[in-house]
């Protein structure tokens, strides 16, 4: 009887009654208890005709309570949602497609075409650093953004993570090497990611499509895509790799560049996949949603640690390590999260 | 009295048999086979999607599919009896030329097709391949697609109402045509079994020719056989599979899929930088509104794409060789050639002779003859008014 709370005025919600995890008996008790009591108030307040027609009612909204108090009771825990919007940013402002309308920090002016992205192995942070995976339909912890997709921008699955504070979220950029396997994907749009298998298999990470006005002023295509690397065998050095087919150690390849005519032996393979965590606290609260935003700043795949330059890249690096290893080094500050609108 | 009364059940028994008998011979008590269509179990090959574009109204059945077939190859789909007057899907879908009319083409010189009304085709014809796993829309141009807000242009189902209709095609009337098929013994009743009414309504036509395409699946070509495992490539077929693969390759893979698209296409829509002047009505523009789409077509399916010629929308390259070489050195560049096609400034990706001749070579492995003679796929020996 000691944790039992009863009726009382500074308890604003009716299934706040019965806190503690109480024998039926008991509650019983209680609920005899508090109709009598309220039974009394609202006696002071109506006339017995009237109490007598609503007395049926408050019955059964007491019974009501009750149910809800013991479900309460059964439940240690509540729970709420998470939905993550994903929006795509150049210089803060949302980016706007086929528009030659950016810089880059190497200097080239630049559009977007398209971005189609994979993040993998989302977990939620609470404060005492337990890790909640976010979960497709699948079951699995994967989503395929694409900007020609408007559905795939948001990321809400409906799971129940527990209500309280947390301190951020952390995912995996594109698959880590366990995951990347060829054919998990049978179905568009993520199969059209495919990594071909001569170039280490799996899938594309990112594919950020675009043109750039290059040195001769001509716009020119770009196919920023990441995923897995490759090691090349260099058939002038003995024991030594290539990390970029076709290049020699100078990087003026794009204009009258001729590729060999020879296809160097693949030696190896470098997993490109990066883990991105951003900190940033949000609260779940219990049976609500909370709404996230989750950003790519574009601008810093070329900037945020090292300088990245289409006119050194070209248009198309799947098969030069070292360009890819400037995106991967950039990647993990080119994400924020913010609290959703 | 009581020994008589023992043959009474036999007596009675005999006499319905004779009557069932009688029944039979005369035809007059003679009730409707009962509808109950049998489900046609589409096999999803080795790494082919899972998901299909059969909508819900039309699931694919034994009877449907049967019923399509004869439709599909049946002359008098144009609503015309006269041979001069003959036309169906089959007049310019024929199977062994992977369901093209082919360059060779008796009547369609050059593989360019024209309708009863003697007008030619906007764009040339596109192969019936694997088109269940199409859902990004179909045409050159990719105008009939699932969410369209116009519902008759959504579905293979509509595409035949159209090619029946259109005058550089069968140039008919559906109500003719409909009429027609009601009057040729055999038709109903396949339509009864197909959609339990053997009153022929022009939609279940369509249905049913729908249901047949949408079975023409192409998996065992060599290509398919590599992939699972089963047969080897010789190296010539390997180089030119690394260069389809590859950016400093032939850079096919994007559009014409791979290892991990045996679709040997995405069925979008791109500027593949074939001319700098885009006026054609009919190209994604047409579709989309959106101006960087102009001159935008689809990528078609590589499978059995050497007997898919003439090559692109407007069929301007005879054979495959010419547009092997458009991709190495001709590729044009204009505001609106896709990001894709990033070799654009180079004229192409530059392939070396023996680089030509392996990328051709690997081409060749997705030749499916098992498709190209599938006994299913085929003409039928006979329709269904005919002896």
């Amino acid at each position: 009887m000691a944790n039992v709370v009863f009726c009382n005025p500074s308890h604003r919600n009716l299934n706040c009654l019965f806190k503690t995890q109480s024998k039926l008996p008991v509650l019983l008790y209680n609920l005899r208890q508090l109709c009598y009591l309220c039974g009394r108030q609202i006696l002071n307040h109506f006339k017995t005709n009237t109490m007598n027609k609503l007395m049926p009612v408050i019955s059964v909204l007491l019974l009501f309570a009750f149910g809800s108090c013991q479900k309460s009771n059964t439940t240690e825990e509540s729970f709420g949602e998470t939905a993550f919007q994903i929006s795509h940013l150049i210089d803060n402002e949302e980016l706007t497609t086929d528009a030659l309308i950016y810089t880059n920090a190497a200097g080239n002016r630049y559009m977007v075409t398209e971005i189609q992205w994979f993040i993998t192995n989302v977990k939620l942070i609470a404060e005492d650093g337990t890790e909640y995976l976010v979960k497709n339909k699948d079951d699995e912890s994967v989503f395929y953004v694409d900007t020609d997709i408007p559905e795939s921008m948001t990321i809400n699955t409906g799971q129940q993570f527990p209500a309280g504070e947390y301190a951020g979220v952390k995912f995996t950029f594109g698959f880590n090497k366990a995951e990347n396997q060829s054919h998990r994907f049978v179905n568009p749009p993520e199969s059209y990611m495919f990594w071909p298998t001569y170039l280490g298999g799996g899938y594309h990470y990112m594919k950020l499509n675009g043109k750039w006005i290059n040195q001769q002023g001509k716009t020119e295509p770009f196919n920023f895509h990441l995923g897995i690397g490759q090691e090349y065998y260099d058939e002038n050095k003995t024991n030594e790799v290539l990390y970029n087919f076709g290049r020699s150690d100078s990087y003026e390849h794009c204009p009258g560049y001729q590729p060999p005519s020879v296809l160097p032996p693949v030696m190896g393979f470098i997993h490109n996949y990066f883990t991105v965590e951003l900190n940033h606290p949000f609260t779940i609260k219990q049976d609500q949603t909370a709404l996230l935003e989750l950003l790519m700043h574009i601008e810093q795949w070329f900037k945020a640690k090292r300088i990245y330059d289409h006119d050194v890249w070209g248009g198309a690096i799947m098969q030069q390590q070292d360009a890819m290893e400037i995106g991967i080094q950039n990647g993990p500050m080119v994400f924020e999260l913010r609290n959703g609108k | 009295m009581s020994q008589t009364y023992k043959f009474v059940p036999g007596i009675f028994l005999g006499f319905l048999l004779f009557l069932v008998a009688c029944s039979d011979k005369t035809e007059i008590i003679d009730p409707p086979p009962a509808y109950t269509p049998t489900p046609y179990e589409l096999e999803i090959p080795y790494a082919f999607p899972t998901k299909l574009n059969i909508p819900e109204d039309n699931p694919l059945t034994v009877e449907g599919v049967e019923l399509g077939r004869y439709l599909f190859y049946d002359g008098r789909l144009s609503g015309r009896t006269h041979p001069d007057s003959l036309m169906s899907c089959s007049s310019c879908h024929i199977q062994e030329n992977n369901f093209e009319p082919g360059v060779d083409h008796p009547v369609f010189e050059g593989g360019f097709v024209h309708g009863l009304s003697g007008q030619q085709t906007h764009h040339v014809v596109l192969p019936l391949v694997n088109l269940v796993w199409n859902s990004s829309g179909y045409g050159w141009n990719g105008s009939f697609y699932n969410n369209n807000e116009n519902p008759n242009q959504r579905q293979i189902e509509d595409i035949v109402t159209l090619s029946v209709i259109a005058p550089d095609e069968m140039h008919g009337d559906t109500n003719r045509v409909k009429a027609l098929f009601q009057s040729l013994d055999g038709y109903p009743e396949l339509f009864y079994k197909a959609f339990g009414s053997d009153q022929i309504t022009f939609k279940n036509m369509a249905r049913a020719i729908a249901q047949f395409v949408r079975t023409l699946v192409s998996a065992d070509a060599k290509i398919d056989r590599y992939l699972r495992g089963e047969e080897q490539l010789t190296q010539s077929e390997l180089n030119g599979f690394i260069l389809f693969t590859t950016e400093e390759g032939a850079d096919c893979f994007h559009c014409h899929g791979g290892f991990g698209n045996p679709l040997f296409t995405t069925h979008l829509f791109y500027n593949n930088g074939k001319d700098t002047i885009f006026n054609d009505p009919l190209d994604r523009f047409a579709v989309t509104g959106d101006p960087m789409h102009k001159g935008a077509y689809k990528a078609p399916t590589l499978r059995n794409i050497s007997l898919s010629g003439p090559y692109m929308h407007d069929g301007r390259f005879a054979t495959l060789d010419e547009v092997i070489d458009f991709y190495s050195h001709e590729v044009k560049w204009s505001d609106q050639v896709d990001p894709l096609m990033h070799h654009v400034l180079r004229g192409g990706v530059q392939l070396t002779p023996s680089e030509k001749a392996d990328v051709k070579a690997f081409i060749a492995t997705l030749h499916d003859e098992k498709f190209l003679n599938n006994p299913a796929y085929g003409r039928p020996e006979k329709f269904p008014d005919q002896d």
